[in-house]
């Protein structure tokens, strides 16, 4: 009885993991055709690849895509940390409201998000493309860093900062050699999240561009009208970056582990000499 | 900037927290700007008209009359209401039993089993919809297996069927996690507790276990109807250009038209309507807890 | 004489918003001394270090270090050091890392930050734990490092906030005399805070009393306990029986109805006061050759001694009954006015002195309009009652001719006098309703006005003693028609003590202390 009960979670389980995993895969072994099929499998080719790599327009999305993320990854991180630590230190008024904020974009159904900043683009007269990008990006990414620093700042101690101002590190100082390295992780997946939600963006992006600026996403969009495998091929690299980050976050923990681990087996091993 | 600072400390006193608060001050500002301003933006355009001139603005309900006088638009939304409805049981039905499962393997592999479940969601979702064009087009790897079975020359693309498919393909990780969550965060000696009452499998499933993941299945509803009733570019590229959801709607009144003020009209009467569902669902979940806790 | 303050808080006042911490606090501190501030949490005495250390800005006041105002420095700027609550160790550094912060700040050279460092772990006595995660050592070596930490930049003066809290009781002591002997060693000024009076008579050479934002006293730990200047410190330090008493004269008091002979003086005369006699103080003798008899009431065995608590006054009491009747109210005929009152007893020498105002006030009597729930005003009492035993009927009337009829009982009440504990008790029968009852705001105070129920001196009728009721009807539950015993009581006097000697509880015994074991302090405002 429950044996059998086991076997059919079992099979749910490969099943959904097959439901999730199929398409993906599929992506990248069509970016492989030899034609220009999307159904049947013609020969093994790098042709759609090559022709990635020669349009320009591809290229430049590339490069957009990749500027944005980092840049907005970078000054969201930046500014992220920094609301966090005063926000923690703030008044339980302001800090509560400025929350509440901090949470539209994370709340909202992203295309309303999307629409409010770009009317506020077009009242403000700025110009959309690739600067109001950027700033969509930032405005979108801090929230995610707050959320992750936030819970780290709050498990400190009080006292951390007082005791670093206390023997004689000035503001600065406690905030970057005390508070900054204890919240580092926190900071760290803050930055992460950032960077894979820039990198993924579609609807903020496609709202608030102009002027033909696009990143992969929105050519990904525009494109799949027709069929097309150069978007197999841009779709398996953009798997590849963001599959390949995923597996270094995840591994780095348990290599760290192993590295404390063999630290104190040598350490013990020298005090048992 | 520093009337903001003076307004934001804790107490006068604190010169360490008059120090960090501060830090606080530019983001204050920022987001009041970039976050709180747009969304005053898309109320205040849903109820103006623009005059000629510039900065002529006119108060109107202009636009949600338009909405709900013309059958048209009261269709699609009704079309969105009903697909994200049938999302979201579905993500019920599916994510439950995949969650039950996790929840209840060994430590190691539920880690294993909750990044498996993850990292699809970290690609990008408009890639992931892309990928199902292929598998559903003709010839493709699915009207081949149809094929096979007897069903010779079905297109699902195209279909509200395949919408359907995208959307649950995107949106039912979250409710695997969400379920997921609330199962392993439960508290086994609950059900030995049960089973020592007396209860058998089905009867400790549905008094205890059920009641107890309920909470993890309404944020789970949440993060699944929300997006479905919202999204735009899964019913355009796997419904092709006929079928229209609200998310459509607004995309086309932003992005080809150009009519703003209609478009933030459209994205108010959506997000109220989001906004009631979820109070509804809410309260339902808490009469049921109340019921059980009664019982 | 040189002078050897270190540091002087003057007309200190803080508030956060509106609310009062500390009221003008004057305080000096001496250089090598070990003060300790002591109080219940709440007392604004954390709040003290916290502006000494730079953390808080005081409202008002200098506070004057080395002959300088320092109240508006940064705390990185003063040449103090703190020991946190938590002892707030950074979590992401080594042992070594974490005393040698400071001096790393400072830019030191690196041999002499070793140096340091390792002079401080030998005081500390945790030499070779330097490359240790500071999160994997025990509360009491966090401790430790936590006071290395801020010693190793040479302080004139540490600060330590509740440093010992978070340990258990076994460590607390050890690392008290610890940190005394830290203290010693380096010769520098420990201010202290704590709300654990015993932590801070074993380590202080000077203890400061604080309560609500106000010191309360200062003194070295003998006369904080020996001489504690009112009730609430005898109370906070220490273990006390404080006694309310008259300075008869100098070097005479009287409390509990004698006058004992004590060494204080310069009250004035007849000045109530306070009187502490601390349970060591206090010795059981046979009935015959105690200053005080009583009755043994319980014996504790704590350890070495037993603490033992003897009644020398018994308490006075009176049971009275308390009818519940059925509801009392009268409608007029137009259904606009409602009249209610009850029946009352009242002593025969009570008699004379009663009106209008006493026996509406006595029955209860109420008239309202049922609509509006408005009082109406009774102006209409017609009663003869003889100063004689019996039963006299009353009438209440409205204006609009609403009345209701009552009864007055006179009785000769006999009043219960105790002359052991020179006290007289007195209360009479009383009738309620039910509604009445469950609709009381304060039972106990509502039961003592409806019992009319009092307790004197029987020396002076106009000292009037605390009584406490007692009864154990449910409110829920009671019942019309049943009556209820309530009895109104006296405390009387109790005396903690401890002695070596076991006494058997219920044994009559004699207390005997001297005058110099009496201690009298003014009273409180």
């Amino acid at each position: 009885m429950k044996k059998n009960k086991r076997i059919f979670g079992k099979i749910v389980m490969i099943l959904s993991l097959v439901f999730f995993y199929l398409p993906i895969v599929c992506v990248v072994i069509f970016s492989f055709n030899g034609s220009k099929s999307l159904t049947v499998m013609k020969g093994f080719s790098l042709q759609w690849y090559e022709r990635l790599f020669r349009d320009s327009q591809m290229m430049e999305s590339v490069y957009t895509t990749v500027l944005v993320a980092v840049i907005a990854t970078v000054v969201s991180t930046f500014t992220g940390t920094l609301a966090a630590v005063g926000l923690s230190k703030s008044r339980r008024v302001v800090k509560d409201l400025v929350l509440q904020i901090n949470d539209f974009p994370i709340m909202n159904p992203e295309i309303v998000t999307a629409i409010g900043l770009m009317l506020f683009f077009i009242t403000m007269r700025i110009e959309r493309g690739l600067m109001t990008m950027i700033l969509a990006h930032i405005a979108f990414c801090i929230p995610y860093v707050i959320l992750s620093v936030m819970p780290k700042i709050r498990s400190l101690d009080p006292n951390l900062a007082d005791a670093a101002m206390d023997l004689g590190a000035t503001p600065w100082q406690a905030l970057t050699k005390v508070i900054v390295p204890q919240i580092m992780p926190g900071v760290f997946s803050g930055a992460l999240i950032a960077f894979t939600m820039s990198f993924d963006d579609f609807i903020i992006s496609y709202f608030v561009t102009g002027r033909g600026v696009k990143n992969l996403s929105i050519m990904v969009y525009t494109m799949s009208k027709r069929v097309n495998p150069t978007i197999n091929a841009i779709s398996s690299l953009i798997i590849g970056v963001i599959t390949l980050i995923l597996i270094i976050i995840n591994l780095i923990p348990f290599i760290r582990e192993r590295m404390t681990a063999r630290k104190k087996a040598a350490e013990t091993g020298t005090a048992e000499e | 900037m520093h009337a903001v600072a003076q307004l934001i400390h804790r107490n006068k006193g604190d010169t360490l927290l008059k120090r960090f608060s501060q830090l606080a001050v530019p983001y204050i500002v920022w987001s009041v700007i970039m976050l709180l301003l747009p969304m005053v933006l898309v109320v205040f355009y849903a109820f103006t008209d623009t005059g000629n001139a510039i900065l002529t603005f006119q108060f109107t309900l202009r636009h949600f009359v338009r909405f709900f006088t013309d059958p048209d638009f009261l269709l699609v939304l009704w079309r969105s209401l009903k697909i994200a409805f049938k999302t979201t049981v579905i993500c019920v039905i599916l994510g439950y039993p995949v969650a039950y499962f996790i929840a209840n393997s060994s430590d190691r592999m539920r880690n294993m089993l909750v990044l498996a479940i993850t990292l699809p969601t970290w690609i990008n979702m408009l890639v992931r919809t892309y990928a199902w064009i292929g598998l559903l087009s003709k010839g493709g790897l699915f009207s081949t297996l149809l094929g096979y079975i007897g069903f010779k020359d079905v297109e699902i693309l195209y279909t509200e069927t395949a919408v359907l498919l995208g959307m649950v393909y995107n949106f039912l990780p979250f409710m695997i996690l969400q379920i997921n969550t609330s199962l392993s965060k439960m508290d086994h000696s609950l059900l030995e507790a049960a089973a020592d009452l007396g209860a058998n499998g089905v009867h400790s499933f549905l008094k205890v276990t059920l009641p107890l993941s309920l909470p993890g299945v309404i944020s789970g509803i949440s993060l699944v109807f929300l997006p479905a009733v919202s999204s735009f570019f899964i019913p355009k590229l796997l419904g092709g250009g006929q079928y229209f959801l609200i998310g459509n709607v607004i995309e086309n009144q932003f992005i080809t038209v150009g009519e703003w003020n209609f478009g933030s009209a459209i994205s108010v009467i959506m997000a109220v309507i989001m906004m009631l569902s979820m109070y509804l669902v809410r309260t339902l979940e808490l009469r049921n807890s109340g019921g059980v806790r009664e019982a | 004489m040189e002078d050897k303050t270190l540091i002087r808080f003057r007309d200190i006042v803080m508030s956060f918003e509106d609310q009062l911490v500390l009221k003008k606090i004057n305080l000096d501190i001496q250089e090598n001394e070990f003060v300790t501030l002591l109080g219940p949490s709440g007392c604004g005495k954390t709040t003290l270090l916290r502006i000494l250390g730079g953390f808080l800005e005081p409202t008002e006041g200098q506070v004057i270090f080395g002959g300088e105002d320092i109240a508006k420095l940064p705390p990185y700027k003063r040449e103090l050091n703190t020991v946190f609550q938590k002892y707030a160790l950074f979590p992401h550094m080594t042992v070594y890392d974490n005393i040698a912060f400071g001096l790393k700040i400072k830019k030191m050279s690196k041999d002499v930050i070793e140096q340091k460092v390792m002079k401080m772990m030998k005081l500390i006595g945790l030499e070779g734990y330097e490359s240790k995660n500071v999160t994997l050592l025990s509360g009491g070596q966090q401790q430790r490092v936590a006071i290395a930490r801020a010693l190793v930049n040479e302080p004139k003066v540490l600060l330590l906030d509740e440093p010992l809290g978070a340990l258990d009781l076994k460590l607390r002591k050890e690392m008290q005399y610890e940190l005394k002997r830290i203290q010693q060693e380096v010769g520098i000024t420990f201010i202290y805070v704590t709300h654990d009076q015993e932590e801070a008579l074993t380590m202080s050479d000077k203890i400061v009393v604080m309560r609500a934002g106000e010191i309360q006293q200062i003194g070295t730990p003998q006369q904080i306990y020996n001489e504690p200047v009112n009730r609430y410190v005898a109370d906070f330090v220490g273990e006390s029986n404080i006694i309310p008493g008259r300075m008869v004269d100098d070097y005479l008091v009287h409390f509990d109805d004698h006058d004992f002979k004590c060494v204080d003086f310069g009250f004035p005369r007849n000045a109530p006061v306070d009187v502490v006699l601390r349970p060591e103080d206090i010795d059981i003798v046979p009935v015959d050759e105690g200053q005080l008899n009583g009755t043994v009431d319980s014996v504790l065995f704590k350890g070495q001694q037993y603490e033992v608590i003897v009644e020398t006054v018994p308490g006075t009491s009176v049971t009275v009954r308390m009818r519940v009747v059925k509801n009392n109210e009268v409608t007029s005929a137009d259904g606009k006015e409602k009249i209610s009152a009850n029946d009352f007893f009242v002593d025969i020498e009570d008699v004379p002195s009663l009106d209008d105002k006493e026996v509406i006030a006595r029955a209860d009597a109420q008239a309202w309009d049922p609509s509006t729930d408005e009082y109406l005003s009774i102006n209409n009492i017609q009663y003869e009652v003889k100063a004689e035993e019996g039963e006299y009927p009353v009438v209440f009337s409205t204006a609009n001719g609403t009345m209701i009829q009552k009864t007055i009982y006179v009785v000769n009440q006999p009043v219960v006098k105790n002359p052991k504990a020179n006290e007289a008790v007195m209360a009479f029968n009383f009738f309620k309703t039910v509604d009445e009852l469950q609709e009381a705001q304060a039972l106990d105070t509502d039961l003592k006005t409806w019992a009319s129920a009092q307790a004197w001196k029987l020396s002076n009728e106009d000292e009037s003693v605390d009584i406490y009721v007692d009864y154990d009807f449910d409110l829920e539950n009671i019942r019309e028609g049943a009556s209820y015993p309530v009895t109104f009581a006296t405390t009387g006097r109790e005396f903690k003590l401890r002695t070596t000697d076991y006494v058997e509880e219920g044994a009559e015994v004699g207390l005997r202390f001297g005058p110099q074991d009496i201690h009298v302090m003014h009273k409180m405002s």
